[in-house]
């Protein structure tokens, strides 16, 4: 028998034969940790501009982040994921980088608003970097300047997909 | 007094310091000579007609050869009285190549970051000057950014400066951290970097603090991680341009930031605002102010380790945010404001709605009080807690909450009257030392959340009278003569001023925002010996600063 449990695929046996309890559940590996991985997103609470204070609206009542298992964390070692809310300067720059160091793997990064995608308003600013992918590797890119708390609902979904479908030691491969 | 009485006593005074008289201007200046501008300084101050304990602002702009003319850069100081109610502008000449100019931090301690930020940005040596380094750029940052013949570098530190250039080199597929901690002279004391990414910190901003096991020796704050040249922006995408970034000059309260910019050119142009558009301003602002006062409170509360409140106010701001929706049509970086008006009408249907909010607000406004404001460990925490005297206060140019939480009061709204603030009934508030003495800590707390309450009494009243008719006046290009003026208005963080300098283009030749929280920055250094680190904390959080207006 199989079924579909919050996404996951499992098949569920009873190791006696037959339909009742106790039983064990096999399913991939793969499955299995994805789905730990997507049910608690931790994101780093790196507000550092306009974006960030919507990025703690979408924390709050209304949107409720926490629904996905996505809470914020205050420092990197606790984080799965960065979230890039606002304008990364120059003078920024090293210590974004060092705030992604500090992140365990697998880790990934959310680059929120038109700022940390290319620069956006401030492109032609002289102390803006133009896009966070310049300095990390960037997952997800959600436009909007700011986006809305929805908006950013909808890319936790996106990266819960996407860590839907990895192969649990690639990641780390990478990193 | 007028401003040419204030320069005839400063010419009966020190009769070779006066240069010139500069009537002509909005703001008229005086321009004194380089060498006995402090002099002339410590004069306005002190002299029982003039009084001039604050300085509004200190910056500068680059002037290019013209012709005949050679460059200069010239320094603005501008002064002002909250006793005499008056002000003046003083201006120095200083040679291009080689600008020096005396520091006048000795004068007004608040100078310092000022001429620190004219240092970086604009190559200006003060001789004198206690801590003379770049503070909004990098140190090793090459060039004055905000020179007029600046050209932005193709690289730093091997990171491209335009988009195009990222796209070109292929984004970044592994990171690697190159940050090299710098080596700090050991002291005895422990040295500690909090921030820049910090959850208490208010945004990006660094604290170096000195400690002794848990109490402070000192902390400096090293602030520019959000320095995004908004400034040097406005000189190359005009007036009506400049809107959208005014926003991001103060994202909490942008309304205020759109407000001033919009008074600064209408001063500049000579241009009439609808009475419609003046009630639109005012309900749109004081919306804003209440969200702004929110984050404040709610995150004061949560630095110090409650919760609960900041959600409630979160939830809160979140019927704002649709209020405003329907207002702007944006929830966070309004753009509302337009020369000689609004961009559009606030119906009927948004007013009624702005009522049914406030009747549910009241209580809640009521109940945020209940949960928090009598809190044994809150109280404990912020009463007696870095006490600003009112004598400091000015000094340190502390403005808006801040400086009436000192017991000053002094409100933009009431006492350099703007838009059609006078005509309604509400109240300066002051701080009372609730809990402890005048000045402290909770009294910064305690007026943010009285102040709320004037807004929603402000509001109330505007909902009543808004009258009927236009919310624009038709505006020709807006392309004002060669001029200078300085405007300001109350935003949440006390008085948000702009400085613009016109030269008779469709561009802004020079502006300047200076903003609450650049200034109330500077007390920090002075107040932080002897608190607890835990202090700190409560210190910047009762200042209520904010990253990107200390920054711009
Ligand atoms: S994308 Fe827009 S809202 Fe976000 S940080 Fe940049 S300027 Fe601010």
């Amino acid at each position: 028998m199989t079924e579909n449990l919050s996404g996951l695929e499992v098949s569920r046996q009873c190791p006696t034969g037959g339909d009742a309890a106790p039983f064990v559940v096999t399913t991939r590996v793969d499955d299995l940790v994805n789905w730990f991985r997507e049910s608690s997103i931790w994101y780093l609470l790196f507000a550092t501009a306009c974006c960030g204070i919507e990025l703690m609206q979408t924390g709050g009542p209304r949107t409720d982040l926490d629904r996905f298992g996505a809470v914020f964390r205050s420092t990197p070692r606790q984080s799965d994921l960065l979230i890039v809310a606002g304008t990364i300067t120059y003078k920024m720059a090293d210590r974004v980088r060092l705030l992604y160091a500090q992140m365990a793997s697998p880790k990934y990064v959310l680059a929120m608003g038109s700022c940390a995608n290319c620069g956006g308003l401030f492109q032609p600013s002289y102390s803006v970097v133009p896009g966070v992918d310049a300095i990390v590797p960037v997952d997800i890119y959600l436009p909007g300047c700011p986006p809305r708390p929805e908006a950013l609902n909808e890319a936790i979904l996106r990266l819960q997909d996407l860590m839907k479908g990895e192969h649990w030691a690639s990641r780390r491969k990478h990193q | 007094m007028t401003e040419s009485e204030i320069c005839d006593r400063l010419k009966a005074a020190l009769p070779d310091a006066v240069e010139e008289f500069e009537s002509q201007l909005l703001d008229p200046a005086i321009r004194v000579k380089p060498a006995r501008l402090v002099e002339a300084c410590r004069f306005l101050r002190d002299d029982p007609s003039t009084r001039m304990h604050y300085l509004r602002l200190v910056t500068g702009v680059d002037r290019l050869p013209a012709g005949e003319t050679p460059g200069r850069i010239e320094m603005v100081y501008h002064l002002w009285s909250y006793e005499k109610r008056h002000g003046i502008v003083l201006r120095v000449h200083l040679d291009r190549d080689n600008p020096v100019a005396d520091t006048v931090c000795g004068v007004w301690p608040v100078a310092n970051w000022g001429e620190r930020e004219a240092f970086d940005l604009l190559g200006v040596t003060f001789t004198g000057h206690p801590d003379l380094k770049r503070i909004m750029m990098p140190v090793d940052w090459v060039g004055h950014p905000l020179r007029k013949d600046y050209q932005r570098p193709d690289r730093y530190h091997g990171l491209p400066t335009n988009r195009t250039a990222v796209l070109e080199q292929g984004r970044v597929q592994v990171a690697t951290a190159e940050h090299v901690a710098k080596a700090e002279p050991v002291s005895g004391y422990m040295q500690l970097n909090m921030g820049p990414h910090h959850p208490a910190t208010h945004g990006v901003i660094n604290f170096l603090i000195e400690t002794d096991g848990e109490v402070l020796r000192r902390a400096i704050p090293d602030v520019g991680y959000l320095h995004r040249g908004i400034e040097k922006i406005s000189e190359m995408v005009g007036y009506l341009g400049t809107m959208p970034y005014t926003d991001r000059v103060d994202y909490l309260g942008a309304m205020f930031t759109n407000h001033g910019w919009a008074l600064a050119v209408e001063k500049l142009c000579n241009i009439e605002v609808p009475r419609r558009a003046e009630f639109c301003r005012v309900i749109a602002s004081e919306l804003n102010r209440i969200a702004s006062h929110q984050i404040a409170t709610g995150a004061l509360a949560m630095d110090l380790g409650a919760f609960t409140p900041f959600l409630h106010w979160i939830r809160e701001r979140e019927k704002i945010n649709d209020i405003m929706e329907r207002i702007c049509g944006a929830r966070l970086t309004y753009n509302y404001m337009r020369f000689g008006g609004v961009s559009r009408d606030i119906d009927q249907v948004t007013i009624d709605e702005i009522r049914r909010w406030l009747d549910h607000y009241e209580p809640m406004m009521l109940e945020f009080d209940r949960l928090i404001s009598g809190n044994e460990i809150f109280i404990r925490r912020l009463a007696n807690v870095a006490v600003i005297d009112p004598d400091d206060a000015i000094a340190y140019g502390l403005v808006g909450p801040n400086l009436r939480g000192s017991g000053l009061a002094w409100d933009v709204r009431r006492d350099e009257p703007y838009s059609i603030y006078n005509e309604f009934e509400w109240d300066v508030i002051t701080g009372t030392g609730v809990h402890g003495v005048v000045g402290d800590a909770f009294d910064r707390y305690d007026c943010r959340l009285r102040e709320i309450r004037e807004s929603v009494r402000i509001l109330r009243q505007a909902c009543e009278r808004i009258p009927e008719g236009e919310v624009r006046t038709k505006t020709a290009r807006i392309k004002p003569a060669a001029n200078e003026v300085y405007t300001r208005v109350e935003g949440p963080r006390g008085e948000c001023g702009f400085f613009v300098v016109s030269d008779g283009t469709d561009k802004p030749y020079r502006s300047r925002f200076r903003t609450g929280s650049f200034t109330a920055m500077t007390i920090i250094e002075h107040l932080s010996p002897g608190l607890m680190i835990a202090d700190l904390v409560a210190l910047i959080g009762s200042l209520d600063v904010l990253a990107p207006e200390i920054d711009r």
